[in-house]
């Protein structure tokens, strides 16, 4: 005796309800980001929210990206954020008020951002995917960035690589005032 | 209600657990005797394996998981056993030798001691990310077990691309680190996990950037490819055709582990215990328990890359060849044609093997009594059978001499590190960073360079250009 194929009384596929709970656990959490009062707290809510991203990236048949999402966005941009807010916060100080100065643009903003994302979402024409892709996706990725797109790749990064060394460049010590301060 | 709470609250903690049990068992053992004999029992075997059979997929992944959670506590004990055991040598103390022989259950032991200690939550604390973070750390660490092939055919997933899920999960290990050191409500927790996060930071690059040449030689990100890729003799192993490579991969592999001469993520006289300053009971034992499982993950990655994975050193078929015996090597034992003379067998043989060795064990040593030669000789049984039934499975089983030669290499790399431990002092916290970016960065890039240049050259010259 086997799983039926689709979810008794519903007619889902399995996928769907696990799609369902990861969108869940990402639109979740994302919320949680934006209302938790504690800073520390809304970042770790982010790492869920990624986490959850990158489950339905691997969800959709796209380990690579999955991988590449965990890589990127939880082991080094959330990180990265949660690393400034330690070393600024203190418990001290207020960690509450911050979030409340700039509530009418920001409630502009998202108001703005929600009609075009909705615009563009259902302007969209979604076309229903073929097939899940074969195992050898990473050599295609592979042949799309370094071979097909090669150029792109190269001017960014390119670009890259200046934002490196004019981040370097501004959060170098200043030698001149040093000297003058010892 | 009285009547049942006022034995149950006599009752001691072992005995609420047994009770239970007993009670548990007895009703286990009531249902399958009815179940035998109203005659459904065959039926109802049919029907498990049927139902097992039809959704394999989801009963090899509840296995797999379950069983790469398990193997984390031998792993673990066994460091910990290392940790104290090597120590000891190059010390030159004894070491733990009272529980168990030559001490080796004394990690047990320190497991029930931390079990059984209080566990502490600091006022201030923030509960909930100071609950969770040991066991985000734990997971980080055993979910990189998931992709590790021990042996040809043993693995829990074998994933197109094994070697960046490795690396995208053991980095989530550093947000475990930042939960515990700011949840902890202490200076010293918040400096301890901040100075953990920036090291694991650094080396997680030369790290990753060290991995490349091997890619770039494999063509593939598939670790059990990467395996197969390095068979033959040890000649064939990456460590030799990736010195630099290797030489990155385990010093990165030392720092991302924080192990000595890279582990000032504690250190007494500055920032106490570091994130694990306020931990205590079981909660500390996860942050341990953690990093030894670290160091296993660590020494079996640095086994898969560079030391060939389950290969043997050297190929013993052509010299079984020359001494006649035909490979591989078969052995056809039949037990089943024995029939019920199979029980008789079972029940007769070994304790007349047991007498024989204990006569002869007699005759050999006069002093010893009767009874100390009769234990003698059952411990001595029990050797012989299980070195005779691993003999057997080695031959018979592919994957058991695989794993037997994983494990070796693996487990030496293991008391390598604590060797190392025991040997090294410690680097100056600000060198720390500085030999990171400067030295092993830089050389990963040019590991990378001249890789990706012999590469271009050997094709073109194969290609007659």
């Amino acid at each position: 005796m086997s799983l039926p194929e689709t979810m008794p009384y519903t007619g889902w596929r399995w996928d769907d309800l696990v799609f369902l709970a990861l969108a869940g656990v990402m639109l979740g959490s994302a919320l949680l980001v934006v209302l938790s009062r504690n800073i520390i707290r809304s970042g770790l809510f982010m790492v869920l929210s990624f986490l959850g991203l990158a489950g339905i990236y691997a969800l959709a048949g796209s380990p690579i990206v999955a991988a590449a999402q965990v890589l990127v966005y939880i082991g080094a941009i959330s990180v990265l954020i949660l690393f400034a807010v330690m070393l600024t916060q203190s418990k001290a100080g207020p960690a509450a008020l911050v979030f409340q100065r700039q509530a009418w643009i920001a409630a502009i903003a998202s108001v703005v951002l929600l009609g075009l994302i909705g615009a563009s979402i259902l302007l969209t024409d979604f076309p229903a995917a073929e097939a899940l892709p074969t195992v050898h996706e990473t050599r295609e990725v592979a042949f799309l960035i370094f071979d097909a797109n090669v150029f792109a790749f190269e001017v960014v990064s390119l670009l890259l690589l200046a934002a490196v060394v004019g981040g370097i460049f501004i959060a170098r010590r200043d030698e001149s005032a040093d000297e003058e301060g010892a | 209600m009285t009547s049942l709470s006022n034995p149950w609250n006599r009752l001691t903690l072992a005995g609420k657990v047994i009770v239970p049990l007993v009670i548990a068992l007895i009703g286990v053992t009531i249902a399958l005797a009815a179940v035998w004999l109203s005659g459904f029992g065959p039926w109802l075997i049919q029907w498990l394996l049927d139902t097992l059979g039809a959704n394999i997929g989801i009963v090899r992944f509840l296995i797999a998981t379950t069983v790469i959670l398990l193997i984390t506590v031998p792993i673990a004990f066994l460091n910990i056993f290392f940790e104290m055991k090597i120590i000891a040598f190059v010390n030159l103390r004894v070491g733990p030798n009272r529980t168990g022989p030559w001490g080796t259950l004394a990690s047990v032991v320190h497991g029930l001691k931390v079990l059984a200690k209080e566990d502490f939550t600091p006022t201030g604390a923030d509960v909930p990310v100071f609950t969770l973070a040991p066991a985000v750390i734990f997971l980080a660490a055993v979910m990189t077990l998931l992709v590790v092939p021990f042996a040809p055919g043993l693995f829990a997933f074998d994933m197109e691309i094994g070697l960046i899920y490795f690396f995208a999960v053991g980095g989530l290990s550093v947000i475990g680190l930042m939960m515990a050191g700011w949840a902890s409500f202490n200076k010293y927790s918040l400096l301890g996990g901040l100075r953990a996060a920036a090291g694991m930071i650094s080396y997680e690059l030369p790290l990753i950037l060290s991995v490349v040449g091997i890619v770039l030689l494999t063509g593939s990100l598939n670790l059990t490819t990467i395996v197969e890729d390095q068979s033959g003799s040890f000649l064939d192993w990456n460590i030799f055709r990736q010195p630099l490579g290797a030489m990155i991969f385990f010093i990165a592999a030392t720092a991302e582990g924080s192990r000595t001469p890279f582990d000032l993520t504690e250190a007494d006289s500055e920032i106490v215990a570091g994130f694990a300053t306020e931990y205590s009971g079981m909660r500390f034992g996860f942050l341990f328990f953690a990093e030894y499982v670290n160091v296993f993950i660590l020494s079996a990655m640095t086994t898969v890359l560079f030391l060939g994975g389950w290969n043997a050193p050297l190929d013993i078929d052509p010299l079984l060849n020359f001494f006649g015996i035909a490979t591989p090597v078969t052995v056809v034992l039949d037990p089943g044609s024995l029939g019920f003379g199979l029980l008789g067998v079972i029940a007769i043989v070994p304790p007349v093997i047991t007498l024989i060795l204990a006569v002869a064990i007699r005759m050999l040593i006069p002093t010893w009594g009767f009874l100390r030669s009769l234990v003698v000789a059952f411990v001595l049984l029990n050797m012989l059978v299980v070195g005779l039934l691993l003999g057997w499975l080695a031959i018979n089983l592919d994957w058991v001499l695989g794993l037997l030669w994983f494990l070796i290499k693996a487990i030496g790399l293991s008391a390598f590190f604590v060797l190392l431990r025991a040997t090294l002092p410690r680097v100056r916290v600000d060198e720390l960073m500085g030999f990171a970016w400067k030295w092993l960065t830089p050389a990963a890039l040019i590991n990378i360079f001249v890789t990706a240049a012999a590469l271009i050259v050997v094709k073109s010259m194969e290609g007659g250009l």
